[in-house]
């Protein structure tokens, strides 16, 4: 086999000047330029999409050898590639020739790539292995095995593919750290593990990605207010008023972050279908033998996820996504719906069309989010507006220390303190020139 | 698949069900939402599938029942969906979302059963909402119409837009 040409890594640009004005979150403000700024999002395609493990595929969209999903690493196409020694590959999906895409479908499964433009065709693991007209190739002393498709560093967790392009980024596991723990919550609450139901729903926002990301990293407050229609609508009545929960969490790392509570049912409840809670309730005493007693309270609670940059989930409604950065104020939405193998038929049926009254295009929640997250964005188009402070400073200084739960631990649900980690990594990733720069906060955040 | 048979219904029956389509676009239109609602047959299948951008030998196709979509309803969705907009609290309804539904190309053939049409259409939705956001949707619908107790009712309808991607952040509208 031949063996795909290597990435060039890319020359780190110096940092900006203003990143420290337009975010400071000791302070607990930031600027709306952040969501506006074409210079900044140049620096985040380069400093935190080519450099951070991005999620890509889940395993099961790959069952077999040569099945393939497109999608991309920032504004990168790559493809992920089941191997036939069962390893994934992700490999960019441009051409090292004139770099035409070599493959045009979202998914499928294929024995190779060929490039319309002049027939370069390659194996599954991104090797050429041969041309149109080869034999012109051979009089330039050609050779093939220094033209494969580019690869990026793969690893996976617990059903989770995950890539990236830094060459010196830290491995998979070090770069969850202990929210790894969490999210085992969603991954491994049963020995048959998890599956994607079949499809994938895209749409745009023209909104910026932060907006998104920082939504899922801890932003239960907004529900109350935000989704008091959609509550209304799936339930009858308001959304549970999370102040009023006897105990919830802020848990952060690494700018990734979750808050959640223990109610096993509270954001499944949204979707309305008795057989979704009935389930949650016969799986959490399963979950609680693999995980323990305070994790299995977990499996469908109000809660949300962020893993740093762009991949959020919702515990509950089942609905996984990345925020696909198309320039400082646009996204595309890439959504799926996570269940465990082993749940009935009905139940998965009941978990796809729940994500998509709720959390989808056309779910009753995700529009009054979109109408929020776009105007959050666009106000910034104001020169004046856009250096205005914006208030990120709920819950400073709640920080608990007597805990046996893993990561930076903050009290409630209702802080601000994920999204401040999340701006504050985001800020030591554009100052950095290399993840050896990187500073580690953990344990200093408040 | 088979095709069924293009079965021809008389002009007054195709007249009458023209004259549905036509109607239903003006309730949502004009935001009447109860009287759209009672267009509708109780056993009613919406669904508007995820389209995937696969190649012509996938066996797999553009679309499946099994995977995710964007409505994929019965009565009581659809009544959820209508709940909502008609929330005081629906934020992002108000000022309102200004709505037209064309429709055109529309073919009635007879149904499976008795009393039943089968109806083809196309259509574009426009949407506007604030001072300049414009959203344009256009797709095909094969629609299943049947004569109920209280008139003509809808009984299925499939919706196909060609976007693999949604070229807009929501559907706050039914199609």
């Amino acid at each position: 086999m031949d063996k795909p040409t290597t990435l060039k890594s890319l020359e780190s640009t110096p940092p900006l000047a203003d990143l420290d004005r337009l975010c400071d979150m000791r302070e607990g403000r930031m600027a709306g330029k952040i969501f506006w700024d074409a210079q900044i999002y140049e620096q985040e395609l380069e400093k935190i999409f080519a450099r951070c493990w991005l999620f890509v595929a889940h395993e099961s969209q790959l069952p077999d050898p040569g099945d393939y999903v497109a999608t991309t690493m920032g504004e990168d196409e790559v493809l992920v590639v089941r191997q036939k020694d069962r390893s994934i590959k992700v490999l960019i999906n441009a051409c090292p020739h004139r770099g035409n895409k070599v493959c045009f479908a979202e998914a499928g499964n294929a024995r190779g790539f060929i490039c319309n433009y002049h027939g370069w065709s390659f194996g599954t693991d991104g090797a050429l292995r041969g041309m149109h007209e080869s034999g012109i190739y051979e009089q330039s002393h050609f050779d093939k095995s220094r033209q494969g498709l580019r690869e990026a560093r793969v690893d996976r967790y617990k059903g989770l593919v995950f890539a990236t392009f830094g060459a010196d980024a830290p491995s998979l596991a070090e770069y969850l750290g202990p929210m790894a723990w969490y999210l085992d919550v969603l991954l491994d609450n049963d020995e048959g593990g998890t599956e994607f139901v079949g499809g994938c729903i895209r749409s745009t926002y023209e909104c910026n990605w932060k907006i998104a990301a920082e939504n899922f990293v801890g932003d239960i407050l907004h529900a109350g207010w935000t989704h008091d229609s959609a509550a209304r609508a799936m339930l009858g009545g308001a959304v549970a008023k999370v102040s009023d929960f006897p105990e919830s969490w802020s848990v952060n790392w690494n700018g990734h972050g979750y808050e959640f509570t223990r109610d096993l049912v509270g954001n499944a409840a949204v979707l309305g279908e008795s057989a979704i809670n009935k389930y949650l309730h016969l799986q959490a005493p399963k979950a609680a033998e693999r995980l323990g007693e305070f994790r299995s309270r977990m499996l469908g609670a109000v809660s949300s996820f962020t893993v740093f940059p762009n991949f959020s989930f919702l515990p509950g409604q089942n609905t996984v996504r990345v925020w696909q950065p198309r320039g400082p104020n646009r996204i595309e939405l890439y959504t799926w719906v996570i269940v465990n193998k082993t749940a009935p038929q009905e139940v998965k049926d009941k978990w796809r069309r729940g994500a998509m009254m709720t959390f989808s295009p056309t779910g009753v929640f995700e529009m009054d989010d979109g109408e929020n997250w776009e105007y959050c964005t666009r106000t910034s188009r104001g020169k004046v507006t856009r250096y205005q402070d914006l208030y990120v400073g709920l819950g400073m200084d709640t920080r608990i220390v007597d805990t046996e739960l893993p990561g930076n631990v903050f009290k409630g649900q209702l802080n601000e303190a994920n999204a401040r980690a999340f701006y504050q990594r985001w800020k030591d990733l554009l100052q950095s020139a290399s993840w050896a720069e990187v500073p580690d906060r953990n344990g200093t955040l408040s | 698949m088979n095709l069924p048979a293009e079965k021809p219904v008389s002009l007054d029956e195709a007249r009458a069900a023209e004259a549905f389509l036509l109607r239903e676009a003006r309730l949502l239109d004009n935001e009447r939402w109860d009287e759209w609602l009672s267009t509708l047959s109780e056993a009613i299948h919406y669904w508007m599938p995820g389209i995937e951008n696969r190649r012509r030998e996938d066996e797999r196709g553009a679309c499946s029942a099994d995977h995710m979509a964007l409505f994929d309803d019965g009565l009581r969705d659809l009544k959820r969906r209508v709940a909502r907009f008609k929330q005081p609290s629906a934020w992002a309804e108000n000022p309102p979302t200004r709505n037209v539904h064309l429709v055109s190309n529309i073919e009635v053939f007879a149904g499976d059963e008795e009393g039943e049409y089968r109806v083809h259409s196309c259509f574009v939705n426009v949407r506007s909402r604030g001072l300049d956001e414009q959203y344009q949707l256009a797709g095909r619908r094969e629609d299943v119409l049947r004569r109920e107790a209280e008139g003509l009712k809808l009984l299925a309808r499939r919706i196909f837009i060609p976007n693999a991607t949604l070229p807009c952040k929501n559907i706050n509208t039914f199609l």
